[in-house]
């Protein structure tokens, strides 16, 4: 269950993690980062078995330090993620599900079948709704939701709350 | 053999006829036809190009100086404004170089842009882009110029936030129209001081009238415009960020033919900055600070379009440097030469970009010269070309920029400061051939790459001859203007390829394998600011709009709030009348006693009056 504050092993494991990432910004070629990468699995494998959280906050206090001296100053950010050359670049070419509504009938006469189970699932939306809000109001927080997660559906035969706006979300570019 | 000066005007207008039309053809309501920017654009361009040869040709057969055609336009009392074409050295050559090379990025864009929805609105303010650029450079009059520039401007605004969902780009082109509109003030500044003292804007009888004035505030303005346009140090940051834009955007707008726009500025304009010293001195300085500064950010940059575009900015800077030497035809050169293996590096890395699956981070790029051969090809000549390879294009330009700057007897700090740069080019420049096309594959193992498309090989080609044999073609049709220095000791002749060598061995020696070295970088503090370009950026970013935010909040607080409200307002009749009333009171406090003796005293004297 997520909760508002971060376990030691979480905070040790996004230590990690970014310090391969920006170990990896630093090197030249790969074999050379796969050195590096090995020492440092090294250096956190051997206080592995620290049972003394005192000892193993203190351990993961001079890590973080460690990291902000020798981050690199413009980490590898892969294209699509936030931050990226690419994020957020087609999301004005990505048109809502609403718009099929609004098709020509002779557009729509294109994809007959496509079309036709459309109008299922139309159906199949409209006597679901009743039981997801339901669904929501029951487990709705006192103070409103911390996250956006979604609950799964709990009864079989049920579907997931919201699940229309997931399944037709715009899918992005090229996938 | 004779021709009417008519023939270059008809041919200007031909050219602003087949560059306008397809723009007029999408003002009709619908849609335009599928495949308009292959039937339309690229057509137009290429004949405009070959339309453009023309005038060039007879111009440099008939060894003509300029031809000058003008109309009235708008006319006053005491102020006449024309329009006003002006045909000589640097508008014939320019024309034709700038529609070569638009020529192959139109044909290039089609292959990049295909998958865009919006594609013909793309070429579209292609076309806009590039009628006002010829506006721009055929000027004879600055109100002329200053609609070009202007045009070019509201283009490049446009261009860079095509992708309009992505925060970045919008900010980014902001920043591009907020940087140049600085630079604008400079030169509205100087277009005001020449209506006041020489009653007009035509540059020929400015160039006449100037004389007896100190012509040091306009040839000032007039740098701080070439500072904004062409991101020299203090307005640069907007040059980096422009490479939001799509790769065609940034081959033909910020390096070939929008960032040099200020530079021809002052071109067309050293008559006038060569009559003060301090202008001169100024660009001369500015140059070699913006030339060294932006090629240190590109030594540490990983990002191959922003490399590239540091690169730009390092050889703007050169420019610059030159019209400080009071050299603006070798200027001229180098942005003509400088606009071909430019604008060839930025298509191959959109080629490359495109292969990668949009990958622009060089530390993922590797081995890719036998799966893209001519891409490949074609960024080694053009890295070679930019760092003055000897008898490609950029040698011509760069080795007599740097012959003319080591024999004159201005500021060495300026002169060091650019061999420097020239030193960290070469270095950048094989740093990019050797991360991007050699060395073992980084990149994602399923990639798209492949070159089989003729519109993408096609304008790779001819930009490579253009980058190999433009040298050559120019330097020995054209006269120069001024003669150059023709002895000097075989160790200044020969410095610009020295110091090429010594950065292309550095840079061999740093990329060596690293072996027991555990230390990327030999300076993590260096690598630290010229990765974060100076911390510029970040300073002026925040430093400058706070400050105006806090003046304005003042302004507001102290005019509005405290003068008129406190001051002079409701509260001043609190402020001037509690005194008053408070002193009043104050001396009537206390004295009851007087008053009742008073009383009496006046009682009993009216009583006395009454009685007797």
């Amino acid at each position: 269950m997520a909760s508002a504050f971060l376990t030691h092993p979480q905070k040790v494991l996004r230590l990690y993690k970014k310090s391969l990432r920006h170990l990896e910004s630093w090197s030249d070629n790969r074999h050379d980062y796969r050195f590096h990468a090995c020492v440092l699995r090294g250096r956190f494998d051997d206080n592995i078995a620290e049972k003394d959280m005192v000892k193993a906050t203190m351990l993961l206090k001079t890590g973080e330090e460690e990291f902000w001296t020798k981050q690199h100053p413009c980490p590898y950010i892969f294209p699509d993620s936030p931050g990226g050359t690419s994020y957020e670049r087609y999301e004005c070419y990505r048109v809502p599900e609403w718009v099929l509504e609004h098709w020509h009938p002779s557009e729509k006469a294109v994809y007959p079948d496509y079309f036709s189970k459309r109008e299922q699932w139309k159906k199949l939306r409209l006597e679901s709704w009743d039981k997801e809000i339901a669904q929501l109001q029951l487990e709705a927080e006192v103070g409103g939701p911390k996250t956006e997660a979604l609950p799964p559906a709990r009864i079989d035969g049920d579907l997931p709350p919201l699940w229309w706006q997931i399944v037709t979300r715009p899918k992005a570019q090229g996938s | 053999m004779w021709f009417p000066a008519s023939v270059l005007t008809s041919t200007l207008i031909i050219i602003f006829f087949l560059l306008g039309y397809p723009v007029v053809t999408t003002l009709v309501s619908g849609p335009v036809k599928p495949g308009w920017a292959k039937t339309h654009v690229k057509p137009a361009v290429k004949t405009a190009f070959f339309v453009s040869l023309i005038p060039l040709f007879l111009f440099v057969n008939e060894g003509v100086e300029v031809v000058i055609a003008s109309w009235n336009w708008m006319n006053t009392m005491t102020f006449d404004v024309g329009i006003s074409l002006k045909f000589d050295h640097y508008s014939l050559i320019f024309t034709p170089v700038a529609l070569y090379v638009s020529w192959a990025i139109m044909e290039f864009a089609m292959w990049y842009m295909q998958d865009d929805p919006h594609m013909d609105q793309f070429f579209k303010y292609l076309l806009i882009f590039l009628i006002a650029m010829i506006v721009l450079v055929t000027a004879n009059n600055l109100f002329q110029l200053f609609i070009g520039w202007e045009g070019v401007g509201i283009m490049s605004f446009l261009l860079i936030g095509w992708w309009s969902s992505r925060a970045d780009a919008n900010t980014a082109a902001l920043q591009a129209v907020v940087y140049n509109r600085v630079g604008d003030i400079g030169l509205i500044f100087a277009l005001a001081w020449m209506v006041t003292n020489l009653n007009s804007w035509e540059m020929q009888q400015v160039f006449v009238t100037v004389e007896g004035f100190n012509v040091t505030p306009p040839a000032l303005g007039l740098v701080l415009a070439a500072a904004g346009k062409s991101a020299q140090f203090g307005l640069h940051p907007w040059l980096p960020s422009a490479m939001e834009g799509p790769t065609p955007v940034s081959a033909l707008l910020h390096s070939s033919t929008m960032v040099v726009a200020g530079i021809f500025l002052l071109i067309r304009m050293s008559p006038l900055l060569e009559k003060s010293p301090t202008a001169l001195t100024v660009c001369l300085c500015l140059g070699a600070l913006t030339a060294l500064f932006t090629a240190c950010c590109a030594l540490t940059h990983n990002d191959l379009k922003k490399v590239i575009a540091f690169s730009t900015s390092s050889q703007l800077g050169l420019m610059m440097v030159t019209i400080g030497l009071n050299q603006p035809q070798l200027a001229f050169l180098h942005i003509c030469m400088h606009a071909f293996f430019k604008a060839m590096l930025f298509l191959c890395s959109g080629s490359i970009i495109h292969s990668l699956g949009g990958e622009q981070d060089i530390r993922k790029m590797g081995a890719i010269q036998r799966q893209t051969p001519w891409t490949s090809s074609c960024f080694t000549i053009g890295s070679l070309a930019l760092t003055g390879m000897p008898f490609l294009a950029g040698f011509f330009s760069k080795d007599a920029i740097i012959e003319a700057m080591t024999t004159s007897h201005l500021n060495a700090w300026a002169l060091i400061l650019t061999l420097i740069a020239t030193a960290f080019t070469a270095v950048y420049s094989l740093r990019l051939i050797y991360f991007v096309v050699m060395v073992n594959p980084r990149s994602m193992a399923i990639s798209p790459i492949g070159e089989g498309d003729p519109q993408l090989i096609n304008p790779l080609k001819r930009l490579a001859w253009g980058s190999i044999l433009a040298g050559l073609c120019i330097t020995l049709n054209v006269l120069p203007f001024k003669t150059p220095v023709m002895s000097m000791p075989p160790v200044l002749k020969l410095i610009a390829v020295i110091v090429t060598v010594l950065g292309f061995l550095t840079a061999l020696w740093l990329i060596a394998p690293l072996g027991a070295r555990t230390q990327t970088t030999l300076s993590p503090n260096m690598h630290r600011f010229t990765s974060m370009l100076g911390f510029y950026p970040a300073l002026v970013h925040r430093a400058t709009p706070k400050l105006s935010l806090v003046w304005g909040q003042t302004a507001a607080d102290q005019m509005i709030d405290q003068n008129w409200l406190e001051q002079v307002g409701p509260k001043a009749t609190v402020t001037l009348n509690k005194p008053l009333i408070t002193t009043t009171s104050n001396i009537q406090q206390g004295i009851t006693k007087t008053h009742l003796t008073l009383f009496l005293l006046a009682l009993i004297l009216v009583v006395s009056m009454i009685i007797f």
